[in-house]
């Protein structure tokens, strides 16, 4: 294929389509929650792939401050991006979720309250980049910030471990094997692969945007 | 429990419109810049082309 990028459009956008089917069609009806429980395969890739998102800025981070290179500065940017817009879903599908099954769209239990502190950390980490009108200085600061923020990151996650929270324990990350039927898992895979396509063609596209408009406007 | 369709659909159509209007976002840049490009290389090109003011 001539285009990477548009192919990897292609495939996220075919995984999409294949995580509906499967979510909706052939992923059977939870017995406790109904059918609402069928957002757990919207709800948990996002916040899988915001870790992975944030985990690539952490490396990138680390390897512009390194070696100085632009690219890396690029990645981290782009990676930070798409990492807010599927914590921006996560948050809000857990709102959505939490209305019928818990009975509040919000509460400042442990795991909600440090993925909204994540989520505000690397909005300032967007803003601090489009603050600095110096590109240098600005992907500096960035890359210091970008690798203090993935603290954060084993902080939401073992949060429902350390303290007392609302929130399930993981589903997915957790040692042993999944507490699910097959069926459940496989839909809940086949939406991850779907999402993590998304955030490889998103992140492609906007390096190529971030390189041109480097370009254009120098 | 009851089935809550309307959250359902709720969360999956806002994810859709995020990720839609993230990629809509992506491709209006890729325009501009696209065609930012286009107009200084015709800038450039005019420059060239425009016969020098003669010296006096």
């Amino acid at each position: 294929m001539k285009d990477p990028q548009r192919a990897l459009g292609w495939l996220a956008a075919i995984g999409l389509a294949a995580g509906l089917v499967v979510a909706f069609g052939i992923a059977p009806r939870e017995a406790t929650q109904g059918n609402v429980q069928r957002i757990m395969y919207l709800h948990v890739p996002a916040i899988l792939v915001a870790y992975l998102a944030f985990g690539v800025v952490l490396v990138a981070s680390t390897t512009y401050l390194w070696r100085r290179a632009a690219g890396a500065d690029r990645l981290a940017h782009a990676s930070a991006e798409v990492g807010v817009i599927f914590t921006a879903i996560n948050i809000a599908t857990g709102s959505i979720w939490g209305k019928p099954t818990w009975g509040t769209w919000w509460t400042w239990d442990a795991r909600l309250t440090s993925v909204s502190i994540m989520f505000v950390i690397y909005l300032a980490y967007l803003l601090l980049r489009a603050m600095l009108e110096d590109r240098e200085q600005a992907a500096r600061f960035a890359a210091v910030l970008g690798i203090v923020a993935a603290l954060d990151i084993p902080l939401v996650h073992f949060s429902v471990y350390w303290w007392r929270t609302l929130h399930q324990p993981p589903t997915v990350l957790r040692p042993g094997s999944i507490p699910m039927d097959a069926t459940f898992v496989a839909a809940l895979t086949i939406n991850l692969a779907a999402f993590a396509l998304l955030y490889g063609y998103f992140v492609a596209k906007r390096v190529r945007l971030l390189k041109r408009e480097q370009e254009v406007l120098a | 429990m009851r089935d809550n369709w309307s959250f359902v659909f709720a969360a999956y159509g806002l994810a859709a419109l995020v990720l839609g209007g993230y990629w809509r976002r992506l491709n209006r840049r890729e325009r501009e810049l696209a065609a930012l490009e286009h107009r200084r290389g015709a800038a450039r090109a005019e420059l060239r082309t425009r016969p020098s003011t003669p010296q006096r």
